[in-house]
């Protein structure tokens, strides 16, 4: 396996104007992600002190196991809902080691709206269930809710994959024999109350804890009963004689000591074992990622120069280097494990369709994982390319891609359009982990693209009923398509809806992916098997 | 080589424990004798037990009861066919009724006659015969003298005074008078204490040396009336009145002080016709600008502290003890014995010098020992046993020879560093910031030392970056901590502290 | 995550002195790191001859001798004895929290009681025996499950009781810290 030799000019114009560019995205970035996480309104933090409770950060550092990553997903999930109400969806989830195991965190952060599941927070639990069930990863849940959103109950209860489903998640991790801790550090009123009645093991901190379907105001309104929250669904109650939760803990420092002796008992998973060698930094520092990203979003760029960035060694066998080259397949190692790689280097043609399908059984059949690195607008279309079966050629990368055993993993670094997103394994096709660089641009079409479609079906109506547009008339049709479209296809609208995983950092990307392939090796690797190829 | 194939006796029981028992037991099976040692079930693991050929067990109220009873010891000695007991030091060494019941036993006893236990043991008496033998003795008055006319005979010493028990040891009741006027008030209360302590009020009040070096000379007395001193042994260095380092040559003295001082010993020990290993103690000091020694008692038997005459002599003086109590003559004259270099012993104590030297007990879990050139190492303890509260809290001696004063001071504290007890504090620490100090590094110390430089006793703030050292070893020896560290998967320990 | 500063009781302590420090340990690539005082150290134990072990702690390297008997950790470093006892973390917590928790003795069957083993204000430590049962024909020892004064005996010998009814309570030591 060689090195991949760069070609960029480090000392170059072009390289110094991206890097500033795409820095400053990154920093953009963190200072959002910053505020998701800590920017609350003081009387939301002055309730939470007076009531003796520890923010989420500061629970996950205790739980956390000290001098270890956190991969924390979706953490501008809702960023751009709900007027901003609800920073992280109200939410944290994410991948950390407890215990010397690798778990998936479910907590609550009861400093927005106090903890209030808005529709986009069951969507990010959903999330992170499946997440968990896809990988077998325990999970932890730290419960701190005052219960659904209700102004928008209509949007978060019904649905398939609404609440229900959360719970619907445990019940099948459960079955999995996947095991759960719930520590309830606040109320569980509700649904909210199935979380610790579908785990393993409960702990419940005493004065702060409760669990009930119903809190002492819905009893008295429903049965004329007068309880309190303690006598209701407090820790003594529950631990002593309802048998609901199994720990009782005086403080929530103790709760968590007891979860993470409770994670400890659990028996050291059975890993997949794919190809791996010591593992080896990049010989080209990955810092120099924000310089190979062009700040065009249209400008084409080579992605052998983001390979050299993020695998070990920036070393990568290359195959088929002369065939169907707008697609680059090949293998490397990242943090020690063997890796495929299908990364775009312009639109998908014919050829390299093919390549890709080809590639992909070959990564199933010796059971090397595939990472996706998109920045793809698209198949190929026009007469000669129908002709020569486009359509059925992606059919067949579909196929491929879809029927793969082995985790996949997705990284937007840059576009994403039309059906090469999904040829790329896209949100729908099930890769373990989806993740986004903060430029990244995703929808059907691009953005002028469509506006001009919109225009165009516009002047052509209007052209029926003899009228015309000025280009003044036209640009004024045009203009709030392109800026809907923008903000609709933009990274952080991507990532508000949990179409992906979280955005990161470019320069956080080895890390991500080691930590994503690392969880999915839980699960055993099936032997290849595909639907029908269209040949 | 010694031939003890002629000697009276060809068993040796030795009646004591720890390191001294195991000390006793080299030298006779050295000398190609059998070995018998007594011991209570407690001293079951120590290195005596494992030395000796034949051990015989004791039984005690208390483990101490079982090492005073002389019964038991006889019995054992007649059952074993022991011809000679040693009794070491402590216990039954200084016992003239034990003595006296081994003798009539037709065992020979390893040290001096009844008689001359009876005369030495008792200091009213023995500061007596010293005195009336011409010997320099501190001015004095002694209540049993004349009880009537005591207080007025104190009152004619020079102050300051120093009123100790008649029967007293240990440090135990004494009071310095500085004023005149509180003399007769401290008497009262020295008595009472005496009373209390000894069962006997009897006092007597002599002058007091202020900063006061001990000093003491080892002497061999044979059963044909020869004397020899092996010269002296500083032990200024005390705490709570217990020695805890002793040295040879002492640097208080210049040669002449040192013949006088060694010949006075040896003069004392020849007139009081002493048969065995003697130390004859003084008390030395300066008065005016002039150096002056006063007798302070005899120890008639092995003291603890022997090792360095030996390490500067040559001589085994457990040998000696056994050739003498097998009735040989010394064979050698005072002019045959030389001393060269110099010796420093170290008590090693199981106690918390910073807590005021109150004794510690634990598990000796490890017990390294140092080796090189110069180091001996007298123990009483073995890895895997306990430190109890049985016992005295004395459980090795560190003995350094150098040729000089400097080197057995740098040979010792490296042999301190290396010297590893886990599991029970000791006072190692301690010697080494003693050893290190610059009034200890001059030689200038006296018996009120330690008491004036608290600090050395004080144990040290630990700086953060020793703590931290000694956090990562006991978090990375803890089963707890590393059962659940090293599970961490090798990616996320390679990756360690991150977040997206 | 970022280090933690304050004594943060859900790591396990270790007692040096009498002072306790709150100390993490994790994994590195080669060898662990400490977590300390806020601070991230290298650190490593392996090995070394005659029983000693060699330590690097940052860029220092000691030969150091070791010795674990149960919660006690005993190490000879630099020439020194040192002791450190291990404080895990939930006895740490339990601790705090003591005086809540187990203030009450309660019956784990319905039974009569045989006889009473303390009378009211007596001190007892964890395990003591405070009373005999008999339920099912059996007898069952009830023992003091933390160090405190005895408060209030709720039953008398021959008295008979439910299952969870509470026989005795227990009040900290005086001077005893919550």
């Amino acid at each position: 396996m060689k090195r991949i030799i760069s070609a960029l000019n480090t000392q170059s114009e072009e390289f110094k104007a991206n890097y500033a560019h795409n820095k400053k995205n990154a920093e953009i970035l963190k200072a959002k992600q910053e505020k998701a996480r800590f920017e609350r309104p003081q009387r939301d933090l002055d309730r939470l002190a007076k009531q003796n409770k520890m923010l989420v950060r500061d629970r996950l550092k205790r739980l956390l196991d000290p001098g270890t990553p956190f991969l924390e997903l979706s953490t501008l999930a809702a960023g751009e809902a709900y007027g901003g109400e609800a920073p992280g969806s109200g939410c944290v989830t994410g991948i950390g080691i407890v215990a010397g195991r690798e778990v998936m965190i479910n907590a609550g952060d009861g400093s927005v709206k106090g903890g209030a599941w808005y529709p986009l927070t069951i969507k990010k639990v959903i999330r992170a269930l499946d997440i968990a069930i896809e990988n077998r990863l325990p999970v932890i849940h730290l419960c701190d809710s005052a219960g659904g959103f209700l102004p928008l109950q209509a949007e978060f209860f019904a649905d398939k994959y609404y609440a229900g489903r959360i719970f619907r998640n445990q019940c099948v991790l459960s079955k999995m024999g996947v095991q759960q801790v719930s520590v309830v550090l606040g109320h569980c009123t509700a649904g909210g109350a199935y979380v610790p009645g579908l785990s393993d093991y409960n702990v419940i901190v005493r004065g702060t804890g409760a669990i009930f379907l119903a809190g002492p105001p819905l009893v008295k309104a429903a049965t004329g009963e007068e309880v309190t929250v303690d006598e209701l669904g407090g820790c003594d109650m529950h631990t002593t004689t309802s048998g609901t939760a199994d720990y009782p803990a005086s403080s929530e420092e103790e709760a968590l000591a007891i979860c993470r002796d409770i994670v400890g008992q659990f028996k050291t998973p059975n890993k997949a074992r794919i190809e791996w060698q010591e593992p080896e930094d990049p010989y080209y520092d990955p810092d120099e990622l924000y310089g190979v990203l062009p700040k065009d979003i249209k400008q084409q760029f080579d992605m052998r120069e983001v390979i050299a960035r993020i695998v070990d060694g920036s070393r990568f066998h290359e195959y088929q280097p002369k065939f169907g080259t707008s697609l680059i397949c090949g293998y490397a190692h990242l943090w020690g494990y063997k890796i495929g790689i299908l990364a775009n280097n312009g639109v998908l043609f014919n050829d390299s369709s093919l390549k890709a399908a080809h590639f992909i059984q070959l990564c199933n059949q010796n059971r090397t994982p595939i990472v996706f690195l998109q920045n793809i607008t698209g198949f190929m279309v026009g007469k000669a390319y129908e002709e020569r079966g486009i359509t059925k050629d992606g059919a067949k990368m579909l196929m491929a891609m879809t029927g793969c055993e082995v985790p996949k993993f997705t990284v937007m670094c840059h576009g994403s359009f039309g059906a090469g997103n999904y040829g790329m394994s896209g949100r729908a096709f099930d890769s373990r982990f989806l993740f986004t660089w903060p430029q990244h641009e995703i929808s059907v079409m691009g953005a002028e693209q469509a506006a001009n479609t919109l225009a165009e079906v516009k002047v052509r109506q209007l052209a029926r009923a003899g009228e015309t547009l000025t280009p003044e008339q036209i640009e004024e049709i045009r203009q709030p398509v392109v800026e809907e479209f923008k903000r609709k296809s933009s990274a952080y609208w991507s990532t508000s809806e949990i179409w992906d995983d979280g955005i990161l950092d470019p320069v956080d990307t080895r890390n991500a992916l080691g930590i994503s392939i690392s969880a999915a090796l839980n699960t055993e690797i099936k032997d290849p098997s595909y639907g029908v190829f269209r040949l | 080589m010694i031939d003890t194939s002629k000697w009276p006796f060809d068993t040796v029981l030795v009646a004591n424990r720890g390191e001294i028992a195991a000390r006793i037991l080299r030298t006779v099976k050295l000398l190609g004798l059998k070995s018998v040692v007594v011991y209570h079930r407690a001293d079951l693991n120590t290195p005596a037990i494992a030395l000796a050929d034949v051990a015989v067990e004791i039984t005690g109220d208390t483990p101490v009861a079982a090492y005073l009873d002389a019964n038991q010891i006889l019995a054992a000695a007649k059952e074993t066919g022991a011809g000679a007991i040693h009794p070491g030091y402590g216990f039954l060494s200084e016992n003239a009724g034990f003595c006296q019941a081994v003798t009539d036993a037709g065992i020979a006893f390893v040290g001096p006659t009844p008689e001359q236990i009876d005369l030495m043991g008792d200091k009213v008496r023995a500061r007596a015969f010293v005195e009336k033998e011409g010997f320099p003795v501190a001015p004095s008055a002694i209540e049993d003298d004349d009880p009537a006319t005591f207080l007025e005979r104190a009152k004619a010493l020079p102050l300051p005074l120093l009123i100790k028990p008649a029967a007293g040891g240990g440090g135990k009741g004494m009071r310095v008078v500085r004023d005149a006027d509180q003399l007769e008030g401290e008497i009262e209360r020295a008595r009472s204490e005496g009373q209390r302590y000894f069962g006997d009020g009897r006092l007597y009040v002599e002058k007091f040396i202020e900063n006061p070096r001990h000093i003491e000379v080892q002497v061999l007395g044979d059963s044909h009336g020869n004397v020899v001193h092996l010269f002296e042994r500083e032990c200024s260095v005390q705490r709570r009145f217990q020695k805890i380092v002793e040295e040879t040559p002492s640097p208080a003295l210049d040669d002449k002080m040192r013949t006088e001082i060694c010949e006075t010993a040896a003069g004392i020990a020849r007139s009081a016709g002493y048969r065995n290993a003697g130390t004859v103690e003084f008390i030395f000091g300066e008065s005016d600008g002039n150096a002056e020694f006063y007798f302070l008692e005899t120890n008639t038997r092995l003291q603890v502290e022997h090792p360095v005459t030996e390490e500067i002599t040559g001589k085994d003086l457990v040998a000696e003890q056994l050739r003498i109590a097998a009735g040989e003559p010394l064979g050698y004259t005072q002019e045959e014995i030389t001393s060269q270099g110099h010796a420093i012993e170290f008590r090693i104590y199981a106690e918390d010098a910073a807590a005021g030297f109150t004794p510690t007990t634990g598990p000796i879990l490890k017990w390294k020992v140092p080796t090189g050139e110069g180091v001996r190492m007298d123990a009483g303890i073995v890895e895997g046993a306990a430190v109890t509260a049985a016992f005295d809290p004395m459980l090795a001696k560190l003995v350094i020879r150098g040729a000089n004063r400097d080197e057995a001071r740098t040979r010792a504290d490296a042999a301190l560093r290396d010297l590893v007890l886990l599991g029970c504090k000791t006072n190692t620490a301690f010697l080494r910031r003693l050893l290190n100090h610059p009034a200890f590094i001059a030689g200038d110390v006296h018996t009120g030392f330690l008491d004036a430089n608290p600090d050395i006793a004080a144990e040290p703030e630990l700086p953060e970056s020793q703590i931290h050292k000694l956090l990562a070893a006991a978090a990375l020896s803890n089963r707890p901590i590393r059962d659940v560290t090293d599970l961490t998967p090798d990616l996320h320990a390679a990756i360690g502290e991150w977040q997206n | 995550m970022a280090e933690l500063g304050g004594n943060v009781k859900v790591k396990h302590g270790f007692k040096l002195n009498e002072t306790e420090y709150d100390v993490g340990l994790s994994r590195a690539k080669n060898g662990y790191r400490l977590h300390v005082d806020g601070q991230t150290i290298p650190v490593n134990l392996i090995a070394g001859q005659e029983g000693d072990q060699i330590l690097t702690t940052g860029s220092s390297v000691d030969h150091i001798t070791l010795a674990v008997d149960g919660d006690d950790v005993y190490i000879h470093l630099d020439g020194e004895s040192y002791h450190l006892q291990f404080e895990h973390s939930l006895q740490r917590l339990a601790e705090m929290s003591e005086g809540s928790a187990a203030d009450s003795v309660k019956s784990t069957m319905p039974g009569s009681l045989v006889s009473l083993n303390v009378v009211e204000g007596d001190q007892v430590v964890t395990g003591q025996t405070i009373l005999v049962m008999e339920s099912m024909k059996m007898e069952t020892t009830i023992v003091a499950p933390r160090d405190g004064v005895v408060e209030t005996l709720h039953v008398a010998v021959g008295q008979t009781f439910d299952k969870d009814a509470v026989l005795v309570t227990l009040v900290p030591e005086e001077g005893e810290e919550k």
